[in-house]
């Protein structure tokens, strides 16, 4: 196999790309072995195949003894012909299960490599997705690591075809006639000159190619999932340049690679056709000169194709090697990828209820890529079982205030303690069960109702999805729907309205039963008579939890046990909507502007 | 209408038939010139080659025998002579059908994109998006090769074959039957594969489908899972789609590999059956040696080009599969399309009538009935009601997004169902709740309303919008980069974002649903200034549930009951004491 680094860069993974395979075919490494020998196995017996049947027309047919021969040797001539059958259909057989062996290794590294990587992705963190974008992601598990199981299921079957072809011929070769054979055999060494080139120069515009791929693939999928901008603005004419372009790129750039194949193709193809004419200029020598008989001629040339075709080959078969090393890369980018934000070493395991204490101690924090700290020094403490109201203009940090306590973020200074200890020293996963979070962007699957609302627990009862669902006051629109629970949302949840989505969402986030519940902005698309159901049946939950929730309407806050007011990153104002009123501070404010009418509050 | 899940499996709906190349070959005959040149240019080459052997056969049988170098250098150079032209028309061709065949992909992929920007909001609701993208991305990849090389291969084949099937009925009719006597058995032992293969190739591509479907959301619903830390739910999930990617595939290349060994197979026992048949039972007396000879080795000729044919119909049936699934996408029907004799609707002026609008969006359960008002030019219209009541569907309507169940919307006294769509919704501004950003720089996001709005219209919008302020403390500015959906905005920001865009527009109606719902009520303050400048002339819809910012609107109406249970002023309506004064007040209530 070819070393796999060929760029100038360093190598950024722990396995080679042949490694990387080998390990992923673990529990069909035999079976893959085994293959390969099958393959040796049928590409010889398609060589003698030849030479019985060619027997059986010596003897029998074109040979001065033929009619006697097939008067008194009956028994050989069906041996002969036995064997013809006989081989051919035991070569099928060989053909068929070889095939069938490569497919089934190529098919379980591929199956491992998938569910390795869809894990791999899920688990990243919100950095990696700032990064990696939907359709690139998807272009990666998908086209690119088609290319992968192709290389096993194609390109290695067919590297060993052409070496044992050769080989095997080779040997012939030689043991007929060694000067003969030397000199077919001295255009090899030319061929793969012409090759490696060849490898050099289409390396890179495969590598082109999955990128042009990957973005053709994010922008159909960003305009899928926009359509319904596409449309409010009649853009649809500008989606189609838009796309047009990559499309043509895409055109454009496979054109381009298919052209570097068909540059040295010329070469290659004369080169295998060279074969052919040097048989004739030095057989007919030989034949001159008595070196060889007519006989040993005829065997050459009836072999000829077998060094020839894998010649032609070679260059398809470099043409797909390429174009796995080029996705194969990309793959293992994300399969070698680390999340930063992982258990660590000695995380702490913690079994069941949480006391639901949360605490901000002087933390700051600021995106990788952001110039400004979005977080500064922001301390509070969330009581088992309180309510924490968040309340500040919009970009001022609240959505990044909440998401340290699931730890999608690490703090850059301080710490967020949940019942006194360091969220980063729990396992995510014991962490993340604690909390229920209802997202600002809400986001359904395509799936039953009943089955988002379940999203966290799918085991619980179709009557606690529905107890759930009256929580959120979510309960009278489903059961009005026309098959209820079972009503099927689209993605996103469209179909719904803003507000339904949210009380979804809701429900979903207290069918967990957390010990920490956080809402952000759940409401906002409520209307105002389900909003307050939605506030008295939050105030008796079947559970003990700690409420934080951001949140616009004074309505929502000012039953709360502590409001936070943030400007810029900072805590400005904290207290009960009674003290932070008696304060006449930006809250005080708020509830004047809230009311809408200059009258009132005047 | 049922909606389609990553678990479920889309049917098709209609069968596969000829029809279905029949339309593939619109895409072909716009390439007809080229592809015919190419195959022509084969033929020529499949004949050039032809001299080759002619040309050893003379070195063997004159040359050698003669010991004469000098014709067998000559010889030789007529091979590579003859090879040389072989080889070039081989590029010329390569060299055509590149092109041909990556245009056919473009083409079809176009069409597609194309189609799929006209369909309605309905069938991206119906159906996972990942499902709709993999046939625009990975089905299109797929049929490339068949439309194009496929075609000029399996005309050279068939050219081939009826030349061997002519030579061999030139030597012996009777052991040119034995050859055929394989023919029947070959095409029941096809036909039994293609019906088996096709199933199977159709049951691949539906769980590739849902495979990519359940990928697609969990790549964008990556934050849930994780907050509902059901990552080990979702990795058993995926490994049972894609175990039954792996089952299906298994089994459709169990049949496709049969292909070939199984016509090997067949072709060994006729020429079996040839040496058999010609020396045992035609005796030495009928038949010479040599046409035994010449007929088992056109008997061998003869199979290559079925072997051959074999091959590119597995990869017509296993892409078939795909193909009708493309077809499928462009034939979906257009239920909002521009009428035939579609007008262009002129500068909006604003008047807005709804008469006896009913609507539903599926059969039997109608949202709006019989709804009719009338807003005039420059009114601003407030929509309020219970979640669910129908505002959003009315505001929908006015950009005919839907058609209706019965009824009319006009405006300036002009039926839009026949105008076109695209001088229709060019002149709405609609800020809808889910405020869709795409991937690139803010002030791409913003220009998205116009196209050609100068870097400085840009800042004006914001300026109005009050989102000047915090682009301008992102780290770069307007120039930075948002990550798909806006990951690093708050929804507040992408909604004044979406605002700023939608002013940019400079729409003659304006539509506001709950387009304010995620923005702090202090910027919201700041931000109806703007708002009124921006609503100020123009017709403007407003759904809120924040009664605060509609109080000063024309005209309340209150949505309820599949139609305006209120309609009136602010005044107007807390005088009458109904629902809408039920509401306001126990808003009120709720901030004292």
């Amino acid at each position: 196999m070819k070393k796999p680094n060929t760029s100038k860069e360093e190598w950024p993974f722990p396995k080679s790309r042949m490694g990387w395979l080998w390990e992923n075919l673990e529990g069909s490494r035999g079976l893959l072995i085994a293959a390969m020998i099958g393959t040796v196995v049928y590409n010889v017996l398609q060589l003698t195949v030849p030479y019985f049947s060619g027997r059986l027309v010596d003897l029998f047919l074109t040979g001065p003894d033929a009619v006697s021969n097939l008067r008194d040797r009956r028994d050989l001539f069906y041996l002969l012909l036995g064997l013809m059958v006989g081989l051919t259909i035991i070569r099928s057989i060989i053909v068929y299960w070889d095939c069938m062996a490569y497919e089934r290794a190529s098919q379980s590294a591929l199956y491992r490599i998938r569910n390795f990587l869809y894990d791999k992705i899920q688990r990243q963190d919100m950095k990696f997705y700032s990064t990696y974008r939907t359709g690139d992601l998807m272009t990666r598990v998908t086209g690119d690591l088609d290319a992968v199981r192709h290389n096993i299921a194609w390109v290695i079957r067919m590297l060993i075809e052409g070496f044992s072809l050769v080989a095997a011929t080779a040997i012939y070769f030689f043991y007929m006639n060694w000067k003969m054979a030397l000199c077919l055999l001295s255009i090899a060494p030319f061929i793969f000159c012409i090759i490696f080139l060849f490898r050099k120069r289409v390396g890179p515009m495969h590598a082109n190619l999955r990128e042009k791929l990957a973005n053709m693939n994010t922008i159909a999928q960003e305009n899928i999932s926009g359509n319904r901008v596409v449309k409010a603005f009649a853009r649809e004419n500008y989606e189609i340049e838009k796309f047009d372009e990559c499309n043509t790129d895409y055109k454009e750039t496979n054109v381009k690679t298919s052209m570097v194949w068909i540059k040295y193709f010329p070469y290659v193809e004369s080169m295998a056709n060279l074969l052919t004419v040097i048989q004739l200029l030095v057989g007919g020598l030989f034949l001159i000169k008595g070196e060889i008989t007519m006989g040993e001629y005829v065997s050459f040339s009836g072999l000829t194709w077998a060094i020839a075709n894998p010649m032609r080959q070679l260059g398809n078969i470099m043409n797909e090697f390429q174009r796995f090393t080029a996705a194969s890369r990309k793959v293992m980018e994300i399969y070698y990828s680390e999340a930063e934000i992982v258990d660590a070493p000695d995380a702490i395991s913690h079994e069941g209820r949480f006391e639901g204490l949360v605490e901000f101690k002087n933390v700051s924090f600021q995106y990788s890529d952001g110039k400004l700290p979005v977080l500064k020094n922001v301390s509070f403490t969330a009581k088992p079982g309180s309510t924490v109201a968040i309340m500040g203009e919009t970009g001022c940090g609240k959505t990044s205030l909440i998401h340290l306590i699931p730890r999608f973020y690490e703090p850059t200074g301080g710490e967020v303690l949940v019942d006194g200890v360091n969220v980063s020293k729990y396992k995510l996963h014991d962490l993340r069960s604690a909390i229920g979070l209802a997202t600002q962007d809400v986001l359904l699957y395509s799936d039953s109702i009943d089955g988002n609302i379940a999203y966290g627990d799918s085991n619980i009862t179709h009557q606690e999805v529905a107890k759930y669902a009256r929580y959120s006051a979510a309960d009278e629109f489903i059961a009005k729907m026309p098959e209820g629970y079972d009503t099927i949302v689209g993605e996103r949840g469209v179909g719904l309205s803003g507000g339904q989505k949210q009380r979804i969402s809701l429900a979903r986030a207290l069918a967990v039963k957390p010990s920490i519940l956080i809402l952000d902005d759940t409401t906002s698309a409520v209307d105002l008579e389900t909003e307050k159901e939605i506030q008295h049946s939050l105030a008796e939950l079947d559970f003990p939890c700690t409420k934080i929730i951001i949140a616009q309407r004074i309505s929502t806050t000012k039953t709360a046990d502590q409001i936070l007011i943030m400007e810029h990153g900072e805590i400005t104002e904290s207290g009960t909507h009674e003290e932070l009123i008696a304060k006449g501070g930006y809250y005080a404010q708020l509830v004047k502007l809230q009311n809408g009418s200059e009258d009132y509050g005047a | 209408m049922a909606r389609n899940t990553y678990k479920q499996d889309e049917s098709l709906e209609t069968p596969f038939n000829v029809k279905h190349l029949m339309r593939a070959s619109v895409y072909i005959k716009k390439y007809a010139a080229q592809m015919i040149l190419a195959l022509f240019i084969s033929a020529l080459g499949g004949i050039t080659a032809l001299c080759a052997p002619i040309i050893i056969r003379r070195g063997l049988d004159e040359a050698v025998p003669a010991g004469d170098t000098q014709l067998l250098y000559a010889l030789c150079g007529m091979l590579v002579g003859t090879f040389a032209l072989s080889v070039i028309f081989a590029t010329i061709r390569s060299r055509i059908m590149v092109k041909v065949s990556q245009n056919i992909i473009y083409n079809i992929r176009k069409d597609l994109f194309e189609h799929l920007q006209k369909l309605p909001f309905q069938y991206y609701d119906d159906r996972p998006h990942g499902k709709i993208l993999i046939r625009v991305v990975n089905y299109v990849n797929s049929v490339s090769d068949m439309l194009s090389n496929g075609l000029i291969n399996i005309v050279l084949e068939i050219m081939n074959l009826i030349f061997i099937v002519i030579f061999m009925f030139a030597v012996d009719v009777k052991l040119s039957l034995v050859v055929l006597a394989g023919v029947p058995i070959l095409a029941v032992f096809m036909f039994w594969v293609k019906n088996k293969q096709r199933k199977a190739w159709q049951q691949v591509s539906n769980k590739n489908s849902n495979l990519n479907a359940y990928l697609q959301e969990n790549i964008v619903g990556a934050r849930i899972t994780q907050i509902f830390a059901r990552e080990d739910e979702n990795a058993e999930i995926f490994a049972d789609l894609s175990g039954n990617c792996r089952r299906t595939w298994m089994k459709a290349v169990g049949y496709s590999n049969l292909v070939w060994p199984g016509i090997d197979t067949i072709s060994v026992l006729v020429r079996g059956a040839i040496f058999l048949f010609g020396l045992l039972i035609f005796g030495q007396g009928n038949t010479s040696l040599g046409t035994i000879v010449a007929i088992s080795s056109y008997a061998s000729r003869f199979w290559q080009p079925i072997m051959n044919l074999g091959n590119i119909f597995n990869n017509f049936i296993n892409n078939i599969a795909y193909l009708e699934r493309i077809f499928e996408t462009i034939d979906e029907p257009v239920i909002v399309e521009d009428a035939p004799d579609a007008e262009q609707m002129k500068e909006i002026n604003g008047r807005v009538e709804f008469e006896n609008v009913s609507f539903s969006y599926e059969k039997g359960k109608e949202i709006l009935h019989n709804v009719s008002f009338t807003v005039e030019p420059g009114e601003s219209v407030a929509l309020v009601g219970p979640t669910g009541a129908g505002k959003s569907t009315i505001v929908s309507l006015v950009s005919r997004f839907y058609n209706l169940d019965s009824g009319r919307i006009l405006i300036d006294g002009k039926d839009i169902s026949k105008c076109t769509l695209a001088s229709l919704r060019s002149q709405m501004g609609i800020m809808l709740q889910d405020s869709f950003i795409f991937s690139g720089t803010i002030e791409d996001n913003i220009r998205y309303g116009k196209l050609d709005a100068t870097r400085e219209e840009i800042e004006n919008a914001s300026k109005i919008v009050c989102a000047d302020d915090f682009i301008r403390r992102m780290p770069d500015g307007y120039e930075t980069e948002v990550k798909e959906r806006g990951a690093l905005l708050s929804q507040g920001q992408k909604q004044l974002i979406s605002f700023a865009r939608t002013l940019l527009s400079d729409p003659r109606i304006l539509v506001l649903d709950e387009a304010t719902s995620s923005i702090d009520v202090q910027t919201e303050r700041a931000l109806q200034k703007g708002l009124n400048a921006m609503m100020k002339g123009r017709t403007s819809f407003v759904i809120a549930h924040r009664l605060s910012t509609i109080v000063n609107c024309d005209k309340i109406m209150y949505i309820g009951d599949g139609g305006i249970m209120e309609c009136g002023s602010h005044e107007e309506l807390m005088a009458k004491k109904g629902a809408y004064y039920h509401l306001y007040t126990s808003q009120m209530e709720d901030i004292a």
